[in-house]
């Protein structure tokens, strides 16, 4: 990639000077009301491909770039309101969260596809297919005979080579948010796309050097429109890009083009794609240290996934092994199958430090075993809600993306467990206190959490500074309210089934959550303060003291993941320092090994300075290009409301 | 709190994982408390003193008054501070008396993990060898199922000295200062028994590596670095690197740091 090209798209953002919004004429055209919903949507897809404007960078070698923007809703505030009626509608309404077929597509082209395409499909195939040949047309003026050359194979006909198929991929995940889908992830990347790369590598067309030129401009491509795709912050889009991964019998794969997405990543520096890796017990240790070269610059890539907790679970949910094998993660990191996978991932989330706050109050309780049934009848309850909750989903047309679909053969839905580790530790404390020492009434702590502790700060510095904490003093106390109350999640779903027919699954996730739950939860018994924020996924508790990164290792890797494997990772956040000198690399990447090997199911590692951190919140300006994880993505620090900058600086940070 | 069935117990103020610049691959870190040496630019004054003491982060302090309200804890006796009411925690006591057993059995719990990156188990100070038999006590009870390094001053008769390195598979010694007078006058101690320690430790065949603290205006001069190399031989040396933070903990504990670093 030119440098110029990435000044032009990441640090100048001339071309969203380009961009223009959609005149209210052609709005109306798309949502008058006797319009049935196939129709709205093809007629904006068509419309505004229509208005797109070729533009092209001199430098640049992948093209497609949005230059209409403010398209608006195909269906008004009072429409929805209507289906939501007789509807469950998820998040935005538009298809989100999967992962598609692109390498079938890239294998035949549109117009063999369209063959057998409804008469929407082959509309919107006509508008992209004309869009493309306009770009064609502008590479022809400024004399691009490469560009010329590629879009009169793509995306008409198949890809031939690897520069066709990375152009035919962009227009593709072009596409589909140009009709509204959203969190469109990228799958097994290095899978699909490295057959290309190799036969072109094998006659002589690329050196690593020149293939990681071109992939880095493909790259840039993540990043061009992402600014107005929809997300809870800016960043948080879904264009997760899975790497490596092993077979049924353990034999690990990863490849030239692999190492190259790691490299390419790492050389520059940006939010999307997000890095995720496939590892196994058979991952060369070479790969983990150049996965944590990754993690060194700060973006909090790669995020890692462990096919040895992974598969197995995914076949005893109900998966066929030859799709569980092929596991990809959603837009953070929800476990889906590519290609057939209809799976919503995440439609829902548990409460775990209400469902324990209630249950502290429910009744007398003799025993702690008692609280604890008092406990699981309270998930229970809360999953039933839940589950019960969500009936007759219905999603937005989406005439294009079906045309990347090969099969809707899993329909499950994954609910997010949020707040585990407060849970699991305020459990521990009242254990502890209230039935073991006999330290304090139940009634007590019940009381200091209804006026906030204000009235009992003894109790709270013992709750929250010399209890048992998840990876702190005292773990293996709140680690088995852990296992417990997580068996307990699965329990609750186990043997539901959905309304499409599909099961729930359990996870670790907490999605925004760790924020939304927080807001309206009161004290817990844990120490924490009413509203205080939860930990972001699988993580020990914010003002937890931990031992360190080995603790709480070993704290969050012993449940059994199998059973609550809808996905959430532990997130490790390591101060920026430690990755000061060339040994540390090797080091942090025993320290991943390690927590495969116990059977830790995902985790997510992040190189932060909380010095530097607070420094952006003054001065923004300077810190244009810091980069930070958040849930399952990571974003540009400074973008992001201070609510969320804030959980950043204040999570756990490891130094040596 | 002494347990009454152990043998030998010992006082500590820190146990730190997943430390990287203390030896061989990952290592845990335990550091014991109490020093004979004074050197002014100490940068872990917690682990001078051989007794637990108060520690008050005052920098954090919101002054709600809270910890000086009196209490009726026995272990807060005579600190005119409760140690189990901060909301942010920043009173506590550093300094913890753990028996031999239950320390061994802590740290052999993360023995699979050391073992599997190249790693071991640390103790520094504080000058571990002023608890040499506790230390001795432990370490014999990891002997064998992991590396163990030792990081001394070199501080401590040399019967002791010797008992203690013998036990080790790595030796961290510091090398301070070459001078005599200049050592009394920043450390507080005469260094006659350190450098006879370091010609035992070089002749004692045990992995080892002098470490010098690079203290700008006291160790770092040319004139020291190139006595210390003498002494050192052929044995490998390691240059630390001053931590112009260090002032910041003298404060917590009610010391005063006597270093000033000037250009």
């Amino acid at each position: 990639m030119k440098k110029s090209v990435y000044d032009y798209y990441i640090i100048t953002r001339e071309h969203r000077a380009l961009r223009s919004p959609l005149s209210a004429e052609f709005v109306s055209e798309y949502t008058k009301t006797d319009l049935s919903p196939d129709e709205r949507v093809c007629r904006r897809f068509e419309i505004v491909c229509k208005n797109e404007q070729p533009k092209i960078h001199p430098d640049e070698k992948i093209v497609l770039v949005r230059t209409v923007c403010d398209v608006k809703d195909c269906f008004s505030e009072e429409e929805w309101a209507e289906i939501k009626k007789d509807h469950y509608i998820h998040e935005l309404g538009y298809v989100s969260n999967l992962s598609l077929d692109y390498e079938r597509v890239l294998q035949t082209g549109l117009l063999s596809i369209k063959e057998n395409a409804t008469e929407y499909q082959a509309r919107v195939i006509d508008a992209i297919i004309d869009l493309c040949d306009r770009y064609k047309e502008e590479a022809a003026k400024m004399g691009r005979n490469d560009i010329v050359e590629v879009l009169t194979q793509v995306p008409r006909y198949k890809a031939r080579n690897f520069y066709e198929a990375l152009q035919f991929f962009r227009i593709l995940h072009y596409s589909l948010w140009l009709e509204g889908d959203y969190h469109n992830t990228v799958g097994r990347f290095d899978m699909y796309m490295y057959p290309y790369l190799e036969a072109d590598m094998k006659k002589g067309l690329y050196t690593e050097e020149s293939a990681l030129e071109l992939l880095e401009d493909f790259f840039i491509s993540f990043n061009k429109d992402s600014d107005i795709y929809p997300g809870v912050q800016q960043g948080d889009n879904g264009q997760s890009m899975v790497l490596g991964g092993s077979d049924l019998e353990g034999n690990y794969y990863f490849n030239t083009l692999s190492k190259l997405c790691l490299v390419a990543s790492r050389n520059l520096k940006l939010i999307d794609p997000k890095i995720n890796l496939r590892v196994c017990k058979n991952t060369p240790v070479e790969i983990y240290e150049l996965a944590t070269e990754l993690t060194k610059v700060g973006l909090g890539f790669p995020q890692y996934n462990n096919d040895d907790v992974v598969i197995p679970g995914l076949i005893k949910m109900g998966y066929a092994p030859e799709d569980a094998i092929e596991y990809t993660v959603a837009a953070c990191w929800e476990f889906i199958i590519p290609k057939v996978g209809n799976d919503i991932a995440n439609i829902g989330a548990l409460n775990f430090p209400q469902v324990v706050n209630n249950a502290l109050r429910s009744e007398n309780f003799d025993s702690f075993d008692d609280l604890m049934l008092s406990v699981k009848a309270g998930i229970t309850a809360e999953c039933d809600k839940i589950t019960s909750s969500i009936n007759n989903v219905w999603f937005a047309p989406s005439p294009f993306l079906d045309l990347l679909r090969s099969g809707r053969k899993y329909n499950n839905f994954g609910i997010h467990g949020c707040g585990i580790s407060c849970a699991a530790d305020s459990l521990a404390a009242v254990k502890k206190y209230v039935f073991d020492e006999k330290k304090f009434s139940l009634e007590r702590i019940i009381k200091a959490i209804d006026d906030n502790f204000e009235s009992d700060p003894e109790l709270l510095h013992v709750l929250r500074h010399e209890a048992p904490k998840m990876g702190g003093d005292d773990s293996d106390a709140s680690t088995e309210m852990s296992c417990i109350i997580t068996e307990m999640f699965a329990d609750a779903l186990e043997g539901k089934k959905n309304c499409l027919g599909g099961i729930w699954r359990a996870g670790t996730g907490t999605a925004m959550f760790y924020l939304w739950h927080a807001r309206n939860l009161g004290a817990t018994a844990d120490g924490r303060l009413a509203h205080e924020a939860l930990g972001t996924n699988f993580s020990p508790t914010l003002t937890a003291k931990v031992n360190g990164p080995v603790s709480v290792i070993e704290a969050f890797s012993s449940q059994n993941f199998k059973r609550i494997l809808n996905g959430g990772p532990l997130t490790l956040e390591f101060a920026s320092s430690i990755f000061a000198d060339d040994s540390s690399i090797s080091k942090v990447a025993a320290l991943i090994r390690y927590f495969i090997a116990r059977g830790g199911h995902q985790l997510q590692l992040n190189a932060v300075n909380a010095d530097v951190l607070k420094s952006a919140q003054k001065t923004p300006e300077e810190f244009r290009q810091l980069v930070v994880r958040i849930w399952g993505w990571s974003a540009y620090f400074i973008e992001l409301d201070k609510e969320f900058q804030d959980h950043v600086i204040s999570r756990q940070e490891y130094t040596v | 709190m002494h347990d009454s069935y152990s043998k030998v117990s010992g006082l500590i103020f820190d146990i730190k994982e997943f430390a990287l610049h203390d030896g061989e691959g990952i290592r845990t870190t335990v550091f014991l408390k109490g020093c004979p040496l004074r050197c002014i630019w100490c940068h872990n004054p917690e682990g001078l003193s051989p007794k637990p003491e108060l520690s008050v982060k005052k920098n954090r302090c919101r002054n709600c008054g809270l910890c000086q309200k009196g209490c009726s804890h026995e272990e807060c006796k005579g600190l005119n501070r409760c140690l189990h009411i901060c909301p942010d925690n920043l009173v506590e006591r550093i300094g913890t008396y753990i028996d031999s057993d239950t320390l061994a059995r802590k740290l052999l719990k993360q023995c699979d993990f050391l073992n599997a990156c190249g790693g071991g188990i640390t103790f520094s100070g504080g000058e571990p060898l002023l608890q040499h038999e506790f230390l001795c006590d432990v370490i014999k009870k990891l002997k064998g199922k992991v590396h163990i390094a030792i990081e001394t001053s070199g501080f401590a008769p040399s019967d002791i000295f010797k008992k203690v390195i013998q036990l080790c598979d790595f030796v961290y010694m510091d090398l301070k200062i070459a001078d005599k007078e200049k050592h009394i006058k920043f450390t507080g101690a005469d260094n006659s028994v350190i450098l006879q320690n370091a010609e035992i430790l070089k002749s004692s065949g045990i992995p080892s590596t002098f470490s010098v603290p690079m203290i700008p205006g006291i160790t770092d001069s040319e004139e020291n670095l190139a006595e210390i190399r003498k002494i050192a031989g052929d044995t490998p040396i390691r240059y630390l690197k001053y931590n112009p933070l260090a002032g910041a903990k003298y404060d917590n504990i009610g010391k005063e740091f006597l270093y000033k670093e000037s250009k």
